[in-house]
Parts: C-alpha cells; sequence; structure tokens
C-alpha cells in the first residue's frame, strides 16, 4: 500500500508540475505587462523597471518559474539590498493589488469556503443518496417521479439564476431571511451564522443533490438485479438489513468515487455562489483577482485547487481499494 | 403421474397442487408452468428436470414466494410448518410471514455461486445472517456457528476463511458455501436449483456427496433441479421430467430409468453418455 | 495510468453507459416523436435554433437591435430603472429593457441565444470529433499510442478545469473571444468523450466482424472507418446530446464570471451577471435570462436521456 501511495503521490506532484507550468505559461506569454498594471496612472518608465525589477519579471521565463518554485519549498526574497522582503516558504508571492502577502489571503479566506462546501456536501449527500434509494425502490411510484423531475431541474438550473431567484424571493420579497454576511462567526452568533450559510448550502447543495440522486438511483436499480440480492431475499433477512446490506453498500462505490472529486473540485462551484451570496471566501477571491488581473493570487488558486483535485484523486483510489473487496492493491 | 399414491396419508413435508405461473408477456400474461403436482417428504429428494425454458426454475422460485415482479402463481403450495402441521398455503402467505419462513423454515441454493455470494461482506457474516436474522443469535455466537458450518462443508482452515470475501475461493468451495448459507437454520425443505452446473466434473461429485450426507444428517426434504439426468439419478427418488412448463413423467428414479413412459423422457435418456456408447466423429456439429 | 477512479467511472452506471450499435436513424426519431416529454424537448430545441439563426430578423421584428440603447424606457432620475411594470415589458419592447442602458431585452435574447449556442455546437463538434478520433486510435491501437493518449486524458481530468479556464481566458486578449471559448471548452472536453469511445472501442474490437476485417487484409484505418465507427453512431448521438447543455452552462458561467461573452455581445449568461447589481428592484432582467438558459438546458438533457433509452433499451429507465 504505501509502495502505491508513493508512486501515485509522486505522479500526482509530476502533474502539480505540469499544470503550474502552463498557467505560468500562460501568464508569462499571453499577460499584458503586469508591472504596468501595478505602477497605475501616474507612472514613468523608471518606476515600471523598479517594479519589474523587484518581482523580477525581467528575468527569463525559466529562471522566473524557478523562483516561483523555490519560493514554494524554501522561501524567495522580492528585490535586493535594504528593500528586499523575504517570504518564507509555502511562498505564493504578495499580491498586486493589495500587496498582501496571497498566503494570508486565502489562509485567511479558507474557513468560510470550508463552511460552504462541508455544509453543502453533508447536505447534498443526505438528500441525494437517500432520495436515489427511495426513487429506486418505490420506482415507477409517484415520490420517484417526484424525484426524477426535481433532479431533472437541479442539474438544468444554473445555480447563480437560482441564487439570485432565492435571494430575491427569500430576502427582499417575504424577508424571511437576511443577505447572508459571512463575517458572522458561529460561536457568537449560531443563529445569524446559520442564516447567513442557509442559501448558500441550499443553491449549492442542490445541484449536486439532483446528480447525486439520479446517479444513486441507476446505481441501486443495477444493484437490485444481482443475483446476490436474490440470495438475501431467499434468507428472509429483515427489509432494513437487506436495503443496507444488498442495496445501498453495492452501490456506495461510484458515488463515493463521484464525491471525492466533486468535493476536491467544489473550489471552482463555490466560487460562483460565493460571488452571489457576497460570502468572502477563496472562491470570490479567486473571482475577484481575475476582474483585476491579479496574477499571484491567480496562480495561488489555480495551484490549491489543482493540488484538491489531485489529492481527492489519490484519498478516492484508497477508499476504492476499501470499499471493494474484489479490488486490492497488486498493480 | 401416479407418484402422489407414494406419499401415503401422513402429510408431506411439501405438497404442490395444480401450480401454473405466468409471467408478463408483450401481449399480456404468459403462463410459462401449466399445473404442476408433486409433493416432497422429509429426509427424500424430487428430482426436478428438464432443458432450459422448461420452468424448473420458476417452479422452484414459486415455492420460495420469490417470483419476479410482474410474474404470477396460483394452485396451491403448502408447506408443513410447526404452527401448521396440516400443511400452510403459501401462496396467499404473508409478506411477514413468507420472509419468517425463508432461510429459516426453507432455503435455497442456485447456480452461479460468484454472481449470488454479496461481493462486499465477509463469508462469515452472510452465512450467520439467516442465523442471526431467524433466531436473534449474537455476532460471537453466529461467529461460532458459522466457522462450524464452514468446516462441516468442508472448507478447509474455517476459522482463517471466515474472515475471506467470496471472490478468494473457488467455484467448488463458493458452492459449498452457499450451501452453509442454506442450511445454518437447519431448514426442513431445501431448493438446489442446478448447484453443480457452474463446476467441473469432479467438483460435480463431491457437491453431490456433501448434499447427500447433509440430508441424511439434517433429515432435509429436498428438491434437486437440474437438466442433466445422470446427476439427478444420483440423488433422486423421485423424479419429475417438465418440457415447456407441462409435467411430462413423473415417477421414482428406477421406473424413470429402467422403464420410461414417455418419448421425451427416453430422449432426455438417450442423451445421457454412457461409457459404452460409441465415440463420434471428429468435426462434428457445434 | 489506469486508476480505479478511472475504472469506476467508466463502469458507472447510467449516465456513462453509452450504448453500442447502430441504431436506423429514422427509427430513432419515430421512438422520440411517441414519447412526448423527448416531443416537446425536440420542439423547444427547434425553436431556439430557429431563434439563434434567425436572430437579426428577430431583432428586426421587434425594433430593436441589441445594441441600441433607449434612454426614453428608462427613469433616468432613479438611476435607469426601467419604465413600467415588468421590467418595461410592451408593446415597444417585448421582454422590457435592460436597467440603465435601455438596450431592448428581446433582441439581446436571441442574439444571445445566438452566441451561445453556435459556441455549444461548434464546441461540441470539436469535442467529438477529438475525442473520437483519440479514443478510437487509443482503444484500437493500444500499446504506445494508447498509454500517451490515456495519460494526455488522465492529465487533462485531473485539471481543476474552471479554474484553469478563468485564468486563461483572463490572461488573453478579449478579440475572438468567441473561438478562444470553443477552443478551450473543446481542449477541457474530449477527454470524457474519449474515454468513453476508447472503452467501446475495446468492445468493439473483440468482436467478430471487426476480427474478419483484420484477417482479410484491410488496414487500420479502413477498419476504423468502416467497421468500429459506424457502430459507435449510438454513442455519438448520445455524448454530442448530452455535451451541448454542459457547454451551454459552462459557456454561460464564464460569462456571468465576466470572462466569457465580451460585452456588447450579449450571452445569457453575461446578462443574469449584469443583473446582480439589479435584481432586487428589476427582477425580470435576471428572470428572463435565467428561465432561457434554464429550459434549454433542461431541453437537451431531457432528450439526452430518452435518446439513451431508445438506443440501450436494456438500460435503467427513468
Amino acid at each position: 500500500m504505501t509502495l502505491y501511495l508513493l508512486r501515485r503521490s509522486g505522479a500526482g506532484v509530476l502533474v502539480l508540475f505540469g499544470i503550474t507550468l502552463l498557467t505560468f505559461v500562460v501568464f508569462f506569454a499571453l499577460s499584458p505587462d503586469p508591472a504596468v498594471t501595478i505602477c497605475g496612472k501616474t507612472c514613468t518608465p523608471e518606476r515600471i523597471e523598479t517594479i519589474r525589477g523587484v518581482l523580477g519579471l525581467d528575468q527569463p521565463f525559466l529562471v522566473q518559474y524557478g523562483d516561483f518554485l523555490r519560493g514554494l519549498f524554501v522561501g524567495r526574497s522580492f528585490g535586493v539590498g535594504e528593500n528586499a522582503v523575504q517570504c518564507a516558504a509555502p511562498c505564493l508571492g504578495f499580491s498586486f493589488q493589495t500587496n498582501q502577502p496571497v498566503l494570508q489571503m486565502i489562509a485567511a479566506r479558507i474557513p468560510q469556503t470550508v463552511t460552504v462546501a462541508v455544509g453543502a456536501a453533508v447536505l447534498w449527500l443526505l438528500v441525494g443518496v437517500s432520495g436515489g434509494l427511495l426513487g429506486a425502490i418505490k420506482r415507477g411510484t409517484v415520490w420517484d417521479r417526484a424525484a426524477m423531475l426535481t433532479a431533472l431541474g437541479g442539474i438544468s438550473l444554473p445555480n447563480y439564476f437560482l441564487a439570485l431567484l432565492l435571494q430575491y424571493v427569500l430576502v427582499v420579497r417575504l424577508q424571511v431571511l437576511p443577505f447572508p454576511d459571512s463575517s458572522i462567526g458561529l460561536t457568537e452568533d449560531p443563529g445569524g451564522w446559520f442564516g447567513s450559510y442557509l442559501m448558500p448550502w441550499a443553491v449549492l447543495a442542490f445541484g449536486y443533490a439532483s446528480l447525486y440522486l439520479r446517479l444513486t438511483r441507476d446505481t441501486v436499480l443495477d444493484t437490485l438485479s444481482e443475483n446476490y440480492v436474490r440470495t438475501g431475499r431467499a434468507k428472509g433477512l429483515p427489509r432494513g438489513l437487506l436495503l443496507r446490506r444488498y442495496a445501498l453498500r453495492p452501490s456506495m462505490v461510484p458515488v463515493v468515487t463521484l464525491f471525492g472529486m466533486d468535493f476536491a473540485g467544489l473550489l471552482a462551484g463555490a466560487l460562483i455562489t460565493e460571488t452571489v451570496f457576497g460570502i468572502n471566501g477563496v472562491g470570490k477571491l479567486a473571482a475577484d483577482s481575475i476582474t483585476t488581473n491579479d496574477q499571484p493570487v491567480i496562480m495561488a488558486v489555480t495551484l490549491l485547487a489543482a493540488l484538491l483535485v489531485v489529492v481527492g484523486n489519490i484519498a478516492v483510489d484508497v477508499f476504492y481499494t476499501l470499499l471493494d473487496p474484489r479490488v486490492r492493491v497488486s498493480q | 403421474m401416479t407418484a402422489q399414491g407414494t406419499h401415503g396419508d401422513a402429510t408431506p413435508l411439501l405438497r404442490v397442487d395444480d401450480l401454473r405461473i405466468s409471467v408478463p408477456g408483450r401481449e399480456g400474461p404468459l403462463e410459462v408452468v401449466h399445473g404442476l403436482s408433486f409433493a416432497v417428504d422429509v429426509g427424500r429428494t424430487l428430482g426436478i428436470v428438464g432443458e432450459s425454458g422448461s420452468g424448473k426454475s420458476m417452479t422452484s422460485l414459486a415455492v420460495m414466494s420469490l417470483l419476479p415482479p410482474g410474474a404470477a402463481a396460483s394452485g396451491s403450495v403448502r408447506l408443513r410448518t410447526q404452527e401448521h402441521p396440516g400443511g400452510e398455503e403459501l401462496l396467499s402467505g404473508g409478506t411477514a410471514r413468507l420472509r419468517a419462513l425463508r432461510g429459516d423454515r426453507m432455503a435455497m441454493v442456485f447456480q452461479d455461486p460468484l454472481s449470488c455470494l454479496n461481493p462486499y461482506y465477509r463469508v462469515g457474516v452472510q452465512i450467520a445472517e439467516a442465523h442471526r436474522a431467524h433466531r436473534g443469535s449474537t455476532r460471537r455466537q453466529a461467529r461460532t456457528l458459522a466457522v462450524d458450518v464452514l468446516g462441516r462443508v468442508g472448507i478447509p482452515r474455517p476459522h482463517q476463511r471466515v474472515d475471506d470475501h467470496p471472490y478468494q475461493f473457488s467455484g467448488g468451495m463458493r458452492q459449498r458455501i452457499m450451501i452453509a448459507m442454506a442450511l445454518v437454520c437447519e431448514p426442513d425443505l431445501l431448493i438446489a436449483d442446478e448447484p453443480t452446473t457452474a463446476l467441473d466434473v469432479t467438483v460435480q461429485a463431491q457437491i453431490l456427496a456433501l448434499l447427500s450426507d447433509l440430508q441424511r444428517e439434517f433429515g432435509t426434504g429436498m428438491i434437486y433441479i437440474t437438466h442433466d439426468l445422470a446427476v439427478v439419478s444420483q440423488v433422486a427418488e423421485e423424479i419429475l421430467v417438465l418440457r415447456g412448463g407441462h409435467p411430462v413423467e413423473h415417477g421414482t428414479a428406477e421406473q424413470i430409468f429402467s422403464d420410461p413412459q414417455q418419448d421425451y423422457t427416453r430422449e432426455l435418456l438417450d442423451a445421457v453418455p454412457r461409457i459404452d456408447d460409441p465415440v463420434p466423429a471428429r468435426g462434428g456439429t457445434r | 495510468m489506469a486508476t480505479p477512479v478511472a475504472l469506476i467511472a467508466e463502469t458507472q452506471s447510467g449516465s456513462e453507459r453509452a450504448p453500442v450499435g447502430a441504431a436506423p436513424r429514422r427509427g430513432v426519431l419515430r421512438a422520440l416523436l411517441r414519447r412526448p416529454q423527448a416531443a416537446l424537448s425536440l420542439a423547444c430545441i427547434l425553436l431556439l435554433v430557429v431563434m439563434a439563426v434567425f436572430a437579426p430578423v428577430l431583432s428586426s421584428l421587434g425594433g430593436w437591435s441589441p445594441y441600441a440603447f433607449d434612454p426614453q424606457a428608462i427613469d433616468a432620475d432613479l438611476g435607469g430603472l426601467p419604465l413600467g411594470p415588468f421590467g418595461g415589458a410592451g408593446a415597444r419592447h417585448w421582454f422590457g429593457v435592460e436597467p440603465q442602458s435601455g438596450r431592448d431585452i428581446f433582441a439581446r435574447i436571441v442574439t444571445g441565444a445566438r452566441v451561445s449556442i453556435t459556441i455549444a455546437v461548434l464546441a461540441t463538434a470539436l469535442t467529438t470529433t477529438i475525442g473520437v478520433l483519440a479514443g478510437m486510435v487509443a482503444g484500437y491501437l493500444g500499446g504506445a499510442a494508447d498509454q500517451l493518449i490515456s495519460r494526455l486524458m488522465d492529465f487533462l481530468m485531473a485539471f481543476p478545469a474552471l479554474i484553469f479556464m478563468i485564468a486563461l481566458l483572463s490572461a488573453l486578449p478579449a478579440g475572438q473571444r468567441q473561438y478562444l471559448l470553443v477552443g478551450v471548452l473543446a481542449f477541457f472536453g474530449w477527454p470524457y468523450t474519449a474515454r468513453i469511445v476508447r472503452g467501446q472501442t475495446l468492445a468493439l474490437k473483440a468482436r467478430d466482424f471487426v476480427e474478419a476485417a483484420r484477417s482479410s487484409g484491410a488496414s487500420s484505418s479502413a477498419v476504423l472507418l468502416r467497421e468500429i465507427l459506424p457502430n459507435l453512431r449510438g454513442t455519438i448521438l448520445v455524448l454530442s446530446t448530452m455535451s451541448v447543455p454542459g457547454f451551454i452552462g459552462t459557456e454561460a458561467g464564464l460569462s456571468f464570471l465576466g470572462i466569457g461573452v465580451v460585452p456588447p455581445t450579449p450571452s445569457w449568461g453575461q446578462m443574469i451577471a449584469a443583473s446582480v447589481s439589479w435584481y432586487t428592484v428589476d427582477p425580470w432582467y435576471f428572470v428572463i435570462p435565467g428561465l432561457f438558459l434554464f429550459v434549454t438546458v433542461l431541453s437537451f438533457t431531457v432528450l439526452g436521456d430518452h435518446l439513451k433509452s431508445v438506443l440501450d433499451p436494456g438500460g435503467n429507465p427513468s
């Protein structure tokens, strides 16, 4: 197992290299000179040169990429002499917009994104999986049809549209919920905290729950046609046990697999949700930095997202060997 | 159709009268089993023989009330139980009652043990399931029982093997596990649906011997379903031949083999390879 | 790198299990039309396509170009709020106007339809072409080609696509944005198609008629084109139909974030983005494009579902 993990991690690191390299290339080759942007309106060529020097933008591409990597692992410095700024590992640079260390900017916003992601995940797993299971068992009944129709709507509805719709109806019109305010801490005001995150959770979960409902239902239906289910029934096992061991458990594999990948990729999904609801998380940071072309932040967020996806994939692979006894790591 | 007389006046373990089974067809229900009647006694084996499509599997499923959704059965299937010594009607049984009987008083062994065992759970758990469900044994008690039963069906090193998963066993061993699962509550009736068809000949013989031994030990009444007359001759005292859902011939094993009445039965007998048959020329049709 | 994840995703039931076999085209259409949901979806899609194709004609019917400002339709004192209920909808502007600019929403919707559907269809065509080619080559040739293509697929699928798309598009200049979008969408989309096609090709390769063709001396390309490709027709059809709504949604999402279609070219996603500042007082501004998006994606999804069940009756009915 450890050998397998090592191999997969090695491959993962390679993938991360590839992704960061590509992202770096994109910025290097395609972006307008950031020094100009930073310099602003009242600018002189000397100032631009100074900025470029400090940020290392006058170096050839490979040197810049090398500096970036070095910063990640051991730290680096910007500029020379007394004005040099140290940046400890892992160094993600400084924001072009605010000059803050990017690492801290991201770290400060992780709790909000995690809250949105975890809350939505719990909601969508509960609703999606149980809905799919029920739909499969009660196939063809009114419950099944209703669930499937709702799920169809869920995967077709763009989540920013739903977000606006919910906010309009619940906050503006009916006034049952306040405008989401992500600065409220859980401990200071649990009610307000909950009320703020309720809509983002619902919006994010609706789309995913629909996907998971359809997947679970399909998988369970496939499982129910397996021979071993008939064996279970032949033993006269009680309904609950039959459902748990012969319907649900065998169907979990594709669901858990997908969940691993989805949760890791949730950073992108949270991006839109956070923007619409004004949640001050990493996603919103990414969205904002895109409009201002704040390269270090975009680089850092891309790296983080890629890291999550790679880790998620490895975690899912490992989980998979635990989930399905027929697959043991022997490759 | 003279077999009913052999069971005398005592209530047989299982009595089936005029069983008809229909399945949903393109233009409405299609009858696939047309009025079967037979009985099984304690400690005795009835062999049901027929080609695929003869309705033999459907019959067994109907007895266990495991028919697929949409299929319907009519007639009478009476099982002798402690609560109903005169025979309890299964076709009109309530869900809860049937569930209580299945696995406990009547059990089934299926054809392809690989697909019939839950790949996600250990063998010991699957064997113990029925016992825990019907007898309320604890996990430890059930596990001890599972080890014991595994040994009884001839699995070597049962203490270790009880924690293995189905994929870790060979085909013959898996069938033994299926048998273990079926017998763990010592049912009165055991239905074996082509239990050796998916296995090779040497293993086949072992499984047949195992079934006979266990039947002698527990006094189980058995229905043995197969397409292979050669096999059934080794296990059954009474044979029912089916064709297209119709009973063709029904008699004791001696009667069927020594003096078959129907042409179809004779054809089946002829198809059984015998050691003194001439070897067919190569390049024959498939 | 045939990771268990990749393997499991391949055997995922339902959405990923595509049918094998060449279904007769006319039979499929008739079978679809017999199902009310599918027929309705086809009708909606047809309507949308007509709307997209004839967008300029329809705009002029409504009397407004999508880029023309109408200062009379908005109330400058209220900050540019459209005059009249329903966001200013009426005889003059059928769907109302955009706040502040006073642009005709109907014209922008139909033009946006043209933009979104064009991008999605082109992206689908490109993705399907690349995906089918890559999948067939990888599945049929095996060996080094398969290794190379599969690893490439794994790499691309490990990308945090949305984030990278955002990073990529934000760095690129705004010109020719629509072609760029098509390229980017196809760049990240083809592995999913390729993976399924590869699986199907592997299954087909083992079939008798392929063996026969190979042993009769046909070249690889001949076998691929004449034996394998025709049998992938059903799969390709379902995959394409299911890709379109995904691309429409992604393009709308990207436009919503401001890096998709660049103003003044209208796009439904972009309109919703613009509506965020106005939704409290002018909900119609976001409801109308949102509904159009919803109906479009829904129609394609329903059609795709029914196509799948028509072409693969052995699957699970929904």
